[in-house]
């Protein structure tokens, strides 16, 4: 089989376990988030161009890369930060929309949550990667359209949704 | 074996009753991050009973939770479980003594 036909076989490969730290500008009002391998997710506020990050929280979290057991292609997952369970809460958000097709059963959208939350830069999780994801967590399905993954570009907006995030948050908090 | 079996065996709280699936394996977390990377039909051995456990569960397919310790999951994540048919399960002792139990049933 050559590799451009291949039947993709995904796995976990490069797990690497830290933080998901989230930033935001005080100036612009834009939300940022990056992955930390530090042993303790840094906090400081800092100044960058126009911007005044400032320390808005952080969870536990692990990144990963996807790779295919029979043709050893890899698919580098850098820019996603995160998963997140679509609750339904706004029928007119694309990700509600993405879950509610034609078909009468129930798919469970999860949103592939990139760094830049705000979009500002116009970048998001890579095409390729939301496939190869859909791939991963549908391969050993009895029902593949039971799950879907869609890229967090097409959420309404970051302030009104209630998406579960599947982040280890507060496990490091002292109260 | 099936989920149904292995409450009758272990005596098992359930605390709802959905789906009576095949128990391919069994993975302990309590970390949600940790969950999203394993295989579909595992049972799922944790202390953590919030609505996050249940999305990342949701996501993989798992067979079952079974909750150790005593511990009982709040109502609404009964009802987000319901409706993902994802079933729930207590277990009264520690999770060790509940993994020896799995590791004597067979269930591996």
């Amino acid at each position: 089989m050559s590799k451009t036909n291949c039947h993709h076989k995904w796995a976990m490969t490069n797990i690497r376990d830290g933080y998901l730290v989230t930033e935001g500008c005080f100036h612009c009002l834009n939300r940022v988030s990056f992955f930390s391998e530090e042993p303790v997710p840094p906090i400081d506020a800092y100044h960058e161009g126009d911007h005044f990050w400032s320390y808005l929280g952080s969870a536990q979290a692990s990144k990963f890369d996807l790779r295919c057991g029979k043709c050893s292609k890899q698919i580098p997952l850098n820019e996603l930060m995160a998963l997140m369970l679509c609750v339904n809460c706004d029928p007119e958000c694309g990700v509600f929309r993405a879950g509610h097709g034609e078909q009468d059963q129930k798919t469970w959208v999860y949103v592939a949550l990139c760094a830049d939350t705000s979009h500002a830069s116009g970048t998001c999780v890579p095409d390729e990667g939301v496939r190869a994801l859909n791939e991963y967590y549908q391969g050993d399905l009895e029902n593949p359209q039971r799950i879907k993954v869609v890229p967090c570009r097409i959420r309404r907006s970051v302030d009104s949704c209630q998406g579960i995030v599947l982040a280890d948050v507060g496990l490091t908090e002292l109260y | 074996m099936k989920t149904s079996e292995l409450v009758q065996r272990l005596g098992l709280k359930t605390f709802n009753e959905q789906g009576d699936k095949e128990i391919r394996g069994v993975y302990i977390s309590d970390m949600v991050s940790d969950i999203i990377g394993i295989k579909e039909g595992n049972l799922l051995v944790t202390l953590q009973t919030h609505k996050n456990l249940i999305a990342a569960a949701n996501l993989v397919d798992v067979a079952a939770v079974v909750y150790a310790r005593g511990k009982t999951p709040p109502e609404d994540v009964i009802a987000l479980a319901n409706r993902a048919k994802i079933r729930l399960l207590g277990y009264d002792q520690d999770t060790w003594t509940l993994a020896k139990s799995l590791f004597e049933l067979g269930v591996r």
